[in-house]
């Protein structure tokens, strides 16, 4: 029993950075229906630039963070306004290929910077595990998991309350009703990347000091997120917290139970597993839109 | 003088060549292929061959995405099941060559019909999605059923043997490679001349019109998937027999994006534009060393620079054609030849 | 930046046309991973073999003839090692070939051996030593095989627990060079009259390890062995402190240095490393010409162990290219690899033998443990040279 339930909480507490990045994934789908498979390289963005302040510049730890979440903002207003903002109209593909393509250059762009090799990351919450009802946890899962939990509730308050929010909202659900009223949708793909990019970039940062160190294998978490997004739904916040949780209890009771049966290998593979299934039977995901959904 | 298109009969309308030139454009082609063996040194006619083996790959999966408007990222999921089953076939069970390559395909059609059933409830985004999913489950599989795929450690290929000659070098592969390459772009190019293939646009232009009009969706989807996956069941079987080993390290994701690629930039709907992508993305790395190693006397720093300016500069062409040439470089051929065709008239 | 990395890379010819050579120079390849997923390794390996292959040149070269290294970084890629190996073979010719990974030695070693190239990689990987059926592969150290059996062979004689036998455990990666050693030390665990109690496979990428690792806890070993690189086992080892894991862990060459416990910091503590060649700066005589060359040129980045390997490599192929004399071609230099009889590298490495029975060119590593944050020789041990080990 209380191996299964380790593999839950730490399952869940992993889910955190998920949901974290699948937020971000979540919030440009919502706003530009845009599947952003870069998510992953603005997360290495984050991580690579704080170490760089840091290591680099001899910047204090709190300053490079704030430093790099500006960093961020500025990537993702320039990724939006040159390479997004051609392609309104295009077809889904090009849409999905111009993003691959903004991944290869952003990953090539860092390793042109920092190199290849593993660099080592300042550490930022201390290596003593933090005890969950005697269950030893990470803690620096724990702070990306709390930080899914305030962002959730942040975003549910801005979505519902502030006009950015509603203006938001409604750029999603139809651009040209949206325009009509006033609303700068230009400003709202903008802000939409911005906050994508901002929260990808604390994910990196969280990875990284518990990592210790940081290469390359950091982008891998963007097609992870792809599963995480769908299952929670793809436009749907509340969604992406509940999927990144599932998805991450998912792989954890699967790499514990079943990756001694098969010889390793089924943690990466069950979420996509997850993935088909979903998609064949409810493909709007737990709490995503039921909309005109397009199926044959 | 010709002015425009302007046909008289369904046969004229039919034609794939309307003038002679290009007919003599072919033939010059194909007596420039027969002897270019003997012109390049090995390392240029392994690249010459990783094109013939592209283009085969590229033409199935614009016949998908381009032609019938399914978007799949799976498509290195299927060279590996192509090159697997010609590991097994050529070199456990021993067969010849041209037996080998066409059940290869076979066997790959199928396993592509298989994921291809998800295509008949899901479009776009979410076919592609699905697709993703598709590629690594097959990765997985491949790198774990030891017994049928050797598991990590791959499987080796023999040489094709015709009869007593064993087609082992570079020199003679490229004679196979090329044959299947101009079998594939023919078989293509009249597949859009016959019935199936124009259900397969109607498909891709509006589904419920075809429908509608009587075309067969289910049937329709599952044989543009079995298409498909037969070209690149057969480009991953030419892949075993160049490569002489494959390993699961042969077919990762940036595979299935670069064939993407190269149909994008190629021209997506357009078998001559899966030839000129499939001729761009392989040289196009080529180039870039060869400029490399020219520049590398002004700085040796961008030397080490090399692997990484390699993949952005991939990533940014994808970004550049995207939003300057979406219709791809077939497109812009197509332009350039009409301005010469009726020049100096201006249409 | 790694400025000085740069300016070594001078040497590097990327994948370019080579130039018409001379018929009087000795003409090496180099497969090399700057980029790929094994480059936090491979960096400091290329760039030693670079230096050292200058500074050879510098001083005359081998009997009066230039080393002409082609050296390319081929990332990890298997298919583009391939495409490399057939530039190497047609358009440089080269006589010997100083490859890296086992994932394209082992892809590759068909093809040397049919075409008669000497093969010196990085990758320690048994079943590169039996020359029927690998005549032209060769690697300089204990090969991964040894390495397991001599761990094992510590903790059985480290154990003071009389009341029952040592619980040991494998933790490797899900590629050739992960499970390269694995088949050898399941058989010498039972030789040795140990427990093997747990394997856990890990992917060759990963973000974390403890569902493995609280399989491995069930298990509760005394002993793992953990084969994958540095990154990883440092996120193994931080996963292992998490879960309060009291295993002691030994780990392979490429997943061990000066590196790990900078990234796994505290978790490092106490893990015990194979190293088949000493540690950077050790005091050996083979050593001085690595300081002398550092202290001339402009400050070195790469202090790392794995820049002594790379070094003593070609310490060992360049006395096997002077030895060939006047027969500098793929045989001939098989040949003179074969008459190293307990040949000296300065100290960097035990003695290297290689005959034409046996490629295994030491049964000797030593093992350093991780001591508030350096490395500290314990000592160096030895298992037998077996017959039948040959090849496994």
């Amino acid at each position: 029993m209380s191996f299964f339930l380790q593999l839950v909480v730490n399952g869940v507490v992993v889910g955190g950075i998920y949901a974290l990045v699948a937020l971000g994934f979540v919030l440009i789908y919502k706003s530009s229906r845009v599947i952003n498979f870069a998510q992953g390289e603005f997360l290495m963005m984050g991580a690579y630039v704080s170490l760089a302040l840091i290591v680099g510049a001899g910047v204090p730890a709190l300053p490079a963070f704030v430093l790099s979440l500006g960093f961020a903002v500025v990537l993702a207003l320039l990724v939006e306004r040159l390479v997004l903002r051609p392609l309104i109209g295009e077809p889904v593909i090009s849409v999905i290929m111009v993003t691959l393509g903004l991944a290869s250059v952003l990953r090539a762009g860092i390793q042109l910077c920092y190199g290849t090799d593993t660099r080592p990351f300042p550490e930022l919450f201390s290596a003593r595990p933090f005890l969950v009802g005697g269950i030893p946890v990470a803690r620096g899962y724990l702070w990306g998991f709390c930080l899914s939990g305030v962002l959730l509730a942040l975003f549910f308050l801005f979505f519902k309350l502030t006009t950015t929010g509603v203006a938001m909202r409604a750029t999603a659900l139809d651009q040209v009703a949206a325009l009509s009223m006033g609303v700068s949708v230009k400003r709202m793909f903008a802000l939409a990347w911005a906050i994508a990019a901002v929260v990808s970039a604390i994910g990196g940062i969280i990875l990284g000091s518990i990592r210790g160190g940081i290469d390359m294998g950091l982008g891998g978490i963007g097609f992870k997120v792809i599963p995480v997004a769908i299952l929670g739904g793809l436009d749907s916040v509340p969604g992406a917290i509940v999927g990144g949780l599932l998805i991450g209890v998912l792989e954890n009771l699967s790499g514990g139970y079943l990756d001694p049966l098969v010889g390793g290998g089924v943690k990466e593979v069950a979420p996509f597993v997850v993935l088909v299934m979903i998609l064949m039977v409810r493909p709007y995901g737990l709490f995503g839109t039921v909309e005109e959904l397009e199926r044959v | 003088m010709r002015c425009g298109g302007f046909r008289t009969t369904y046969v004229a309308d039919d034609q794939i060549f309307e003038t002679v030139y290009p007919k003599i454009g072919i033939a010059v082609l194909g007596l420039a292929l027969a002897v270019l063996p003997g012109l390049l040194t090995s390392y240029w006619l392994d690249v010459v061959n990783r094109i013939g083996i592209a283009i085969v790959g590229a033409v199935g999966l614009n016949i998908l995405t381009g032609f019938a408007g399914q978007i799949s990222i799976g498509h290195a999921a299927f060279l590996a099941v192509g090159g697997y089953a010609t590991a097994n076939l050529a070199g456990r069970e021993g067969w010849p060559f041209w037996l080998v390559l066409p059940v290869a395909g076979l066997v790959t059609a199928l396993v592509g019909m298989v994921f291809g059933v998800p295509s008949l409830r899901l479009k776009g985004l979410y076919l592609a999605m699905a697709t993703l999913a598709a590629h690594f489950i097959v990765e997985f599989t491949v790198q774990h059923w030891d017994g049928l795929t050797g598991g990590v450690a791959g499987m080796s290929v023999p040489p094709p043997r015709l009869g007593a000659l064993s087609l082992d070098t570079d020199a003679r592969l490229f004679y196979v490679i090329f044959a299947v390459v101009v079998g594939g772009v023919a078989f293509a190019t009249n597949l859009f001349r016959t019935r199936v293939g124009r259900a397969f646009v109607a498909i891709r232009d509006r589904d419920v019109s075809a429908e509608v009009l009587g075309v067969n969706i289910f049937r329709h989807k599952l044989l543009a998937f079995g298409v498909s996956s037969f070209y690149a069941g057969l480009a991953g079987g030419l892949l075993a027999y160049q490569a002489k080993i494959i390993t699961p390290e042969n077919f990762p994701i940036g595979v299935a994006i670069d064939y993407l690629a190269m149909i994008i930039i190629g021209g997506l709907g357009s078998v001559l534009g899966s030839v000129f992508g499939a001729v761009f993305m392989t040289l196009l790395p080529e180039v870039l060393r060869l400029g490399f190693t020219a520049l590398s006397g002004l700085s040796p720093k961008l030397i080490g620079a090399f692997a990484s300016i390699r993949e952005g500069v991939f990533g940014l062409l994808i970004i550049l054609f995207l939003i300057f040439e979406p219709d791809g470089l077939a497109a812009r051929w197509r332009t350039v030849k009409d301005y010469f065709r009726v020049w100096p008239f201006a249409y | 930046m790694q400025r000085v990395l740069a300016r070594s890379l001078v040497v590097v010819a990327v994948l370019g046309l080579s130039a018409v050579s001379a018929a009087a120079q000795i003409k090496i390849g180099g497969l090399f991973d700057l980029t790929g997923v094994t480059s936090e390794v491979g960096k400091a390996f290329a760039q030693a073999v670079i230096d050292h292959v200058g500074l050879l040149n510098e001083q005359g070269g081998i009997n009066g003839q230039r080393i002409e290294l082609s050296a390319v970084d081929y990332g990890y890629k298997i298919p583009q090692a391939v495409a490399t190996y057939k530039k190497f073979k047609d358009d440089d010719k080269v006589i010997l070939i100083n490859g890296w990974g086992t994932g394209d030695t082992e892809a590759l070693k068909e093809f040397v051996s049919k075409d008669q190239i000497p093969y010196i990689s990085a990758s320690y990987s048994g079943h590169l030593t039996d020359p029927t059926k690998t005549p032209y592969n060769f690697f300089v150290g204990a090969s991964y095989s040894d390495q397991i059996r001599i761990f094992l062979q510590y903790a059985k004689e480290s154990w003071k627990d009389a009341s029952r036998k040592p619980r040991v455990a494998f933790i490797y990666s899900d590629n050739p060079y992960g499970k390269a050693p694995i088949g050898a030390g399941r058989q010498y665990v039972k030789e040795l009259g140990l427990e093997l109690v747990d394997e856990e496979v890990v992917p060759p990428s990963f973000q974390d390890s403890t569902s493995q690792l609280l399989n491995l806890q069930k298990a509760n070993p005394d002993f793992a062995y953990v084969n994958t690189t540095t990154s990883w086992v440092a996120l193994i080892l931080r996963d292992a402190q998490k879960l309060g894991l009291k295993t002691k862990f030994g780990i392979n060459p490429y997943g061990c240095g000066e590196l790990l416990p900078k990234v796994a910091k505290e978790a490092a503590e106490g893990t015990l490393c194979m190293m088949p060649n000493v540690a950077y700066g050790e005091n050996v005589p083979g050593m001085k010409a690595i300081l002398d060359l550092h202290k001339a040129k402009a400050p070195q980045v790469n202090t790392d162990n794995l820049y002594v390997r790379g070094w003593v490599y070609v310490t060992v192929w360049s006395e096997a290219v002077k030895r060939a004399g006047g027969e500098l071609t793929g045989p001939g230099v098989k040949k003179a690899l074969e008459s190293l009889r307990n040949f000296d590298t300065g100290g960097l490495t035990p003695p290297i033998s290689y005959t034409a029975e046996d490629h295994r060119p030491t049964t000797r590593c030593a093992i350093y443990e991780v001591k508030a944050g350096k490395m500290a020789r314990v000592g160096e041990y030895e298992v037998p040279r077996k017959k039948e080990w040959l090849g496994l």
